[in-house]
């Protein structure tokens, strides 16, 4: 097929998928350890939530089995933070690519999402590991991880279409970005629970993109968790933002062009 | 006559002078049509011309002219802030001297990424890869990074494949000045022969035989305006006239 004849549509998927397999081939392929380094990031930090929480403090939050309950929010978590991290750098790294190419300019950081989802997704396996191996039921709710993932999605683009031409010309916000990013890790529902928090808050608490999509994550372990109020204040901000996004990228899309 | 693959309709685009003014985000947000500002000046502005398939256009202008601001906005890598820039078939750009190759990928990573950026698949860079090889002269250095190499192999590599893409349009840049005669020699060939098979063509260059020895049309920029529109060899007069050394 002569090139000429694809829609700009099928382009744009075809070098999204040439984007995507080149930043998995160069994360996997330059460490002996590969696939193992990106689920060995949450793994610790899930080892040393659970070693403070139930060894050194009696806790008071999440639900019975502990690791269960933080790896279900973490391991999406990681996906949304990596994913928002990179995205401050994801014009000035492909500087030259960006310069020589004229792919709609969505894609660098459409790209972010599709592979850090796709380390996201290959880390599931994990999680039903550890299920099986603390005996966590699984129930119906695990069919509502599909939803998640598009939500989560959603969102993930929006906050990154906003993020990455934003950094191009502030560069203090990609110092802004990782500390907002601390912050929230604290602020979602990922070592609590929504439950947990001061009734004066849960009202505040839903309006967290986040909270609504952990919870539908959790629903395959914990469907008392769900709250459908919370999925729906989450999908609407997800929307939102995504609507934003698009519009803060294409005000400053030229602007972005100019200055790289 | 058939619908033009290029066509710019008072085209302009304006730059800052110095790029770590302040910025806030009244500015960024204003969009193309705000008031003019005291830091910024206009590289381009009421550039309006069509192109047909198959012509062959020489850009003339000294330097700091906007010569390869035009041929940017061609490509579609900068946008412009007022007029539209309609260009219906795809380009293969060589416009930097290294072409949007990656510093850190291997020669081979980057001739697949950047065939595969514009749209080819991988069978199809498969097919022409020895034939990207063997023109661009080096063989031996295949699996070694980008970077490494010296800056003729660079733009040597760049050229074959920007050359070997099935891109109607293309697009070359004063880069080829880096390369030693022969392989100069050797683009040149490869351009006359990708012009006789009906691509169309845009080309910078300082040196007149080069221009004269592929163009038929050129395109005078001065002062971020598009002075004349014309034969090559009426450009080419009035250039010199203007600002040439006077013939011997």
């Amino acid at each position: 097929m002569r090139p000429e004849q694809r829609t700009s549509f099928a382009r744009y998927r075809h070098s999204l998928w040439l984007l995507t397999q080149r930043d998995l081939r160069v994360r996997y392929s330059t460490s002996l350890l590969g696939y193992f380094w990106s689920i060995l990031d949450p793994l610790v930090m899930a080892g040393i939530y659970w070693f403070v929480f139930t060894q050194v403090f009696s806790r008071g939050v999440g639900h019975e089995p502990y690791i269960i309950f933080l790896l279900s929010a973490l391991l999406p978590w990681m996906w949304f933070n990596g994913t928002v991290s990179d995205c401050t750098r994801a014009f000035l790294r492909e500087a030259k690519l960006i310069r020589s190419t004229r792919i709609p300019r969505t894609i660098w950081v459409n790209r972010l999402v599709l592979s850090k989802g796709i380390e996201f997704i290959a880390s599931i396996p994990v999680l039903i590991f550890f299920a099986i191996l603390a005996g966590a039921p699984i129930t119906a709710g695990a069919f509502l991880f599909p939803l998640a993932i598009l939500i989560q999605t959603v969102l993930t683009i929006g906050v990154g279409l906003m993020v990455a031409p934003l950094v191009v010309f502030f560069r203090d916000l990609e110092r802004a970005v990782k500390l907002v990013l601390r912050f929230l890790f604290y602020a979602s529902p990922i070592i609590y629970s929504t439950t947990d928090l001061p009734s004066s808050l849960h009202f505040w608490a839903a309006f967290n993109p986040l909270s609504g999509i952990f919870g539908l994550y959790r629903a395959a372990f914990f469907p008392d968790n769900l709250d459908w109020l919370t999925v729906g204040i989450s999908a609407g901000m997800s929307l939102a933002l995504l609507g934003l996004g698009i519009l803060v990228f294409k005000r400053t899309e030229r602007a972005v062009l100019k200055e790289i | 006559m058939q619908a033009p693959v290029i066509s710019l309709t008072g085209v302009g685009i304006r730059f800052r002078r110095n790029r770590r003014g302040r910025r806030n985000f009244k500015d960024l947000f204003a969009g193309g049509r705000r008031r003019n500002r005291p830091d910024e000046f206009w590289a381009l502005r009421d550039v309006s011309f069509t192109v047909q398939r198959g012509e062959a256009i020489g850009v003339v202008g000294r330097n700091g002219q906007g010569k390869s601001t035009l041929l940017k906005l061609v490509t579609g890598v900068v946008l412009p802030d007022e007029g539209t820039v309609h260009v219906t078939e795809g380009v293969a750009p060589l416009i930097e001297i290294t072409g949007g190759f990656v510093d850190d990928l291997t020669v081979r990573d980057n001739v697949y990424l950047t065939a595969g950026l514009h749209g080819m698949t991988r069978s199809q860079v498969d097919a022409r890869f020895d034939d990207i090889l063997d023109f661009a002269e080096i063989g031996d250095f295949i699996d070694t990074p980008y970077k490494h190499l010296s800056s003729g192999m660079k733009v040597r590599i760049a050229f074959a494949v920007i050359s070997r893409l099935e891109e109607p349009i293309l697009l070359v840049d004063e880069v080829l000045a880096v390369g030693d005669k022969a392989f100069r020699e050797k683009c040149y060939r490869r351009i006359e022969e990708l012009l006789a098979g009906g691509r169309t063509l845009f080309f910078v260059s300082h040196n007149e035989r080069d221009l004269r020895r592929f163009c038929t049309r050129g395109l005078y920029l001065d002062k971020g305006a598009l002075a004349l529109d014309g034969p090559i060899d009426d450009v080419l007069a009035l250039y010199n006239t203007q600002y040439g050394i006077k013939p011997a």
